[in-house]
């Protein structure tokens, strides 16, 4: 708090996070190296080149540490006045995945623009950060009414169901849906109603999986078949359970200090795609329990280093902002490392920064550049 | 100026700092419960994750075959050997890859392979994702070669779009030879693990290691496959000579056919077993038996038909009477067998009859009784017993195979006329504890130890003197009452003509790597003295009077133009009076300086009346006649003209046989039948030669059977009061020397009952 209020004494100078750049860094740098190690496999046996993947992923990540630093410099106020732009441009893309949608595994989720492969769902999360933080901001005190919690969540609510129509991504729809939710836990004053909704949640999906567990019925889609998987991977070893099971394995036999880096032997074919949801485990069986609790660890700083600066934020819709970046990646880090270890059912779910995705990882960071704009104009009185 | 700013702008309130501080909390205690479930996965199941990690790795890894070493003969033939042969793998995944491969790999593996397009085609779509199925099996390489190239970048024949088939390489044992030498051979199984004789004894030697193709990622993650290369297993170098164990083989055969459904249906005998082997080192030279099997297809049922049959424990199953020999396999009975049966007869067929049955060897135990006797002191040679026909010993009668007495015998005359009485004099002479203790020298109720699979355990088959009764002693000196093996009988045989020495008997003489390096040389092992060279001669001096003397019951065995000594044996079987007998000769030659011994035993010979040493003894001497020739010792004796005769025709077989031979290739079919024919032609010379022989000799004996009459049929004379049939040569009534039964009350003989029987391991 010292140091706080020696910012604000000198005015002219502006505040910059620099253990969060560092952990940014730290976390994309770390995220490349292990990226290279799971996926130089399987990309010499697919490409011929190991560094597929890796080449893949550097580019995007320039890119996106390039937009970082141009959106740090860009005053965050100006969001407020693009926010519906944002909005609407980010529903279009998506939109546009129904003609021009390339189906890859089965799935229809990339659109290719000049060459790019580009995920809509990706930009519908910042763009429903965006979007939350100025209705939540305009609405203040409104937004306890039954119009205000609609004009907040039926837009939202709109695209997280399309993201999950359209791209049939479930766990995409949720990430929105869960977004949202922390965006407005923090910015309405009671706790009763979100623990009772927390509760009724739990309960309706512990009453589906108990549901699905006893009725034997094969006529079920793949979700319910995950779930019997997650129950039991090695009862579906051979199916749904087998990339989970495989994760355990991998898991389990890193040890404390892991096999050491580039030595993991499930990266060989064992986990499908390793480099994609699974590299968490891959990250343990090299690493070990050392190495996946440092990651962790960063994670748990970056979040930290996010509450400061919402904390600390000038204004309420620069601190909206940077609450719904730390949701996201929040959300997105404990969903990944709860399904590697089979604590949640088999959903797609990336880590951010070390994942393999290049639309995922140049969105990541745009949020990034956000909260540090945000961080920027802390002190600054105008 | 400050509030109006903070009116303005809205802050963040402390409310919401309390909640962001509560979500924080959240997040925290989510990733402290996620760090526990990770440290909970390691901690409880890190082991067994770990072992299923390493176990999913050795599928990506495969192993290379060994070659298994080749089995040898003395002059070098190759007795077995391994060769290396593929499977044709389809790996559907990889043809899959592009829709033009198909085609083209289809057309190429049924001109190829003569495989069904079809079948093809259906297990592709069937199982698009399969990447191991193995299209062909076991195929030489002449058979793929011509894939091979197709398949090779960089040949001329190369074809890119042939695609997913490779070839997988494997090994099968082959035996250039089919059934010859196969007991002393053994095969394999299908996993490479050696099953019977020299293959099993030596399967570790035989063996190599297997090697490895694996996988791994180098520096610059490329995957690099390392090969760490198949030691291919030992060659071994065998003491048989093919030549010699070929002409065994074909004698014994011979006799099979000469005899088999003679007296009953079945083969010639139950088992017919022949030895030879080198009397200064203990190598066996030729080791066979009839019935055979071939050794590339040992499960041949054919082979077993003839055979008596066993029950599980591989005992021969007793016929209805007690003068049935067995209850024979016949094609119905095998239709009938269970597969557990048939595994039981075929344990039977493959034991090695040389070294895995045990049976009382009878007279041939003699030369063993009058060398003890020698040896210890206890008689001097000299003696004269007379024989009466039979001796009262411990309140039993024990007859003389010559009911009617022989009169003054001599020890050597005892030996050349087979006379127990004499034997039993000696025994006395001797005693219980001297008899036990040469026995136990003589290896009698020990292994030998012979490298080969199967050895018969006869520990316990012999009396010890605490449990010897004098009629015990009596039978024993002349070979009934305890058992033995083929292998013990000859080996101890050779210390008794070689001065002394008893050698372990071998069968491999050399392990050569397979680069042909010799590792290591079996040299012969002498393990003791049994007797002094000066007994050693006198046995000599004695067992020469067998075929030589005047009276010899073993005249019938010497080769033309030959001298040899021995010994014959016949032998009662158990129970006593039930007409059956084991019968041998055995053997050595040249007379005067024992080189080679040789054992025939013809376990029940298909014949009315089996007690006749004959059926041996023609064994050994055409086995012989042509073995001694081929051996180059030179003929010491003059040939008659009979002799001469029989030379020339055998020679001229020899020759045709060998020339169709060459035409025919290695199997020389015909020439075999011709060969048979001939030599069934030379043994009715040769028994018209024995006949003859006989009324020579008419003139200078004197034993009461010489004045019978003859019976016109079988040709041995007959006891005009009781009817029963005399075998000329030995005097021998046929049932008239049966041994009372008092032998069966010793705990062992009950045991020998199952031995006798054929109770191989």
């Amino acid at each position: 708090m010292d140091r706080l209020r020696a910012l604000r004494r000198e005015r002219g100078e502006s505040y910059i996070d620099y253990s969060m750049i560092f952990i940014i860094l730290f976390l994309l740098a770390f995220g490349l190296v292990m990226l290279y190690s799971t996926s130089s496999y399987e990309a010499n046996l697919d490409f011929e080149d190991s560094a597929y993947y890796f080449r893949h992923q550097l580019i995007p990540t320039l890119i996106g540490l390039g937009g970082m630093l141009v959106l740090s410099y860009f005053p965050y106020r100006f969001y407020k006045n693009l926010s519906l732009i944002i909005y609407f441009s980010a529903l279009g893309i998506l939109l546009a995945l129904i003609p021009f949608g390339k189906v890859i595994n089965g799935a229809k989720r990339w659109l290719i623009i000049a060459g790019f492969s580009v995920q809509p769902a990706e930009i519908c999360k910042i763009a429903v950060i965006i979007f939350s933080a100025t209705i939540i901001s305009k609405l203040q005190k409104n937004l306890l009414t039954p119009k205000g919690m609609a004009v907040a969540l039926v837009p939202t609510f709109l695209m997280a169901v399309l993201v999950y129509k359209i791209t049939e991504n479930l766990s995409s729809g949720i990430i929105i849906i869960g977004i949202v939710g922390l965006m407005l836990f923090i910015s309405t004053p009671n706790y009763k109603p979100y623990i009772i909704l927390a509760l009724g949640v739990l309960g309706f999906a512990a009453g589906l999986v108990y549901f699905i567990a006893n009725s034997a019925n094969s006529e079920m889609g793949f979700r319910s078949e995950r779930i019997l998987a997650w129950l039991d991977p090695t009862a579906h070893a051979s199916g749904k359970g087998f990339q989970t099971l495989q994760a355990l394995y991998a898991i389990g036999s890193g040890g404390v200090f892991g096999k050491g880096l580039g030595e993991s032997m499930q990266k060989m074919g064992f986990i499908p795609e390793a480099q994609n949801d699974m590299i968490f485990s891959i990250i343990c069986e090299e690493l070990g329990l050392f190495g996946a609790i440092a990651v962790m660890l960063m994670f748990l700083i970056l979040i930290w280093r996010l509450m400061v600066i919402a904390n600390n934020a000038p204004d309420m819709f620069g601190a909206l902002l940077v609450i719904g970046v730390m949701a996201h990646i929040s959300i997105q880090v404990i969903l990944n490392i709860a399904v590697v270890t089979n604590t949640l059912p088999n959903t797609g779910i990336t880590l951010p920064f070390i994942s393999y995705g290049g639309s995922a990882v140049i969105m990541q960071l745009a949020e990034m550049g956000i909260a540090l704009n945000v961080a920027r104009n802390i002190g600054r009185a105008d | 100026m400050k509030q109006r700013r903070t009116a303005k702008k809205q802050k963040f309130t402390i409310g919401m700092k309390k909640k962001l501080l509560v979500l924080f909390t959240l997040v925290l205690v989510a990733f402290v419960g996620l760090g526990v479930r990770l440290i909970l996965i390691t901690k409880n199941n890190g082991e067994e994750y770990e072992r299923q990690v390493l176990s999913q790795q050795q599928y990506d890894s495969t192993s290379l075959p060994f070659r298994r070493g080749e089995i040898l003969d003395a002059n070098n033939t190759i007795l077995a050997y391994s060769e290396k042969v593929y499977n044709v793998v389809l790996d559907a995944k990889l043809l899959l890859r592009d829709e033009k491969y198909l085609d083209p790999t289809i057309k190429a593996l049924v001109t190829h392979f003569g495989l069904d397009a079809g079948d093809i085609r259906q297990y592709i779509s069937d199982h698009p994702s399969s990447q191991y199925y193995v299209l062909a099996k076991k195929l030489p390489y002449d058979q793929i070669s011509a894939f091979q190239e197709m398949i090779t970048p960089g040949s001329d024949s190369y074809d890119a779009n042939i695609q997913g088939v490779w070839f997988e390489s494997g090994y099968i044992r082959k035996y250039p030879n089919g059934s010859l030498a196969c007991d002393i051979i053994g095969f394999t199984s299908s996993d490479n693990s050696g099953m019977y004789g020299l293959e099993e004894y030596y399967n570790d030697t035989l063996s190599g290691t297997m090697g490895r193709e694996y996988g791994y990622l180098d520096e610059d993650s490329n995957l690099e496959r390392t090969t760490i290369p198949a030691t291919d297993g030992d060659n071994i170098v065998t003491t048989i000579d093919g030549n010699l164990q070929s002409i065994v083989e074909k004698h014994l055969k011979e006799f099979n056919d000469t005899y088999k459904n003679n007296a009953r249906f079945g083969n010639g005998a139950n088992n017919v077993g022949c030895v030879i082997m080198d009397v200064h080192s203990g190598e066996v030279l030729a080791m066979a038996s009839y019935p055979n099997f071939d050794l590339n297809n040992p499960r041949d049922a054919t082979s077993l038909i003839g055979m008596p049959a066993v029950d599980e424990k591989g005992n021969k199953i007793k016929g209805e009477s007690v003068m049935d020999s067995g209850v024979y396999i016949t094609e119905e009975m095998l239709e009938s067998f269970s597969d557990e049966q048939l595994y039981q007869n075929y344990n039977a067929l493959w034991k090695n009859f040389c070294i895995a049955d045990t049976y009382e060897p009878g007279s041939v135990a003699k030369p063993f009784t009058v060398a003890t006797g020698l040896e210890s002191g206890s008689i001097t040679g000299n003696e004269v017993y007379n024989c009466t026909g039979k001796l009262e010993v411990g309140g039993w009668p024990i007859k003389c195979h010559n009911v009617y007495g022989d009169g003054y015998v001599s020890v050597e005359r005892g030996i050349e006329i087979s006379c127990n009485v004499a034997m039993m004099y000696i025994a006395q002479a001797i005693g219980t504890n001297t008899f036990t203790k040469f026995q136990k020298d003589f290896g009698f109720g020990l292994k030998t130890n012979i490298d080969l699979a199967g050895e018969a355990r006869t520990e316990g088959l012999t009396y010890s003197a605490s449990n010897m009764t004098s009629a015990d002693l009596a039978t024993n000196s002349f070979g009934q009452g305890f058992n033995v093996d083929m292998i013990e009988m000859i080996t101890s045989f050779c210390s008794l003509i070689n001065g002394g020495y008893y050698y372990e008997p071998h069968v491999v003489k050399r392990i050569v790597s397979s680069s042909g390096s010799t590792i290591k040389t079996i040299e012969p092992r002498v393990l003791r003295q049994t007797v002094s060279a000066s007994t050693s001669e006198k046995i000599i001096q004695y067992c020469n009077q067998v075929v030589a003397g005047p009276e010899g019951t073993g005249k019938t065995a010497r080769p033309a133009g030959y001298m040899i000594g021995g010994k014959t044996g016949t032998a009662q079987t158990l129970p006593r009076k039930n007409g059956q007998y084991v019968v041998s000769f055995m053997g050595y030659a040249p007379a005067n300086d024992p080189q080679i011994a040789i054992y025939v035993v013809v376990d029940r010979p298909n014949v009315t009346y089996q007690p006749d040493a004959k059926y041996a003894t023609r064994i050994v001497r055409a086995v012989l006649t042509e073995a001694l020739p081929y051996l180059n010792y030179p003929m010491t004796e003059t040939l008659s003209e009979k002799e001469q005769q029989e030379l020339q025709q055998l020679r001229e077989q020899m020759v045709t046989t060998a020339t169709v031979e060459d035409v025919n290739g290695e199997e020389g079919q015909e020439g075999q039948a011709e060969g048979e024919e001939a030599t069934g032609e030379n043994a009715e010379g040769t028994e018209e030669a024995a006949a003859e022989e006989e009324k020579t000799n008419d003139g200078p004996r004197s034993s009461i059977w010489e004045t019978f009459d003859r019976d016109p049929s079988t040709g041995y004379y007959v006891d005009p009061s009781t009817g029963a049939l005399i075998i000329p040569d030995s005097g021998m009534v046929i049932g008239g020397d049966d041994l009372p039964d008092f032998g069966e009350g010793v705990p062992e003989s009950t045991d020998n009952t199952g031995t006798t029987e054929g109770n191989g391991p």
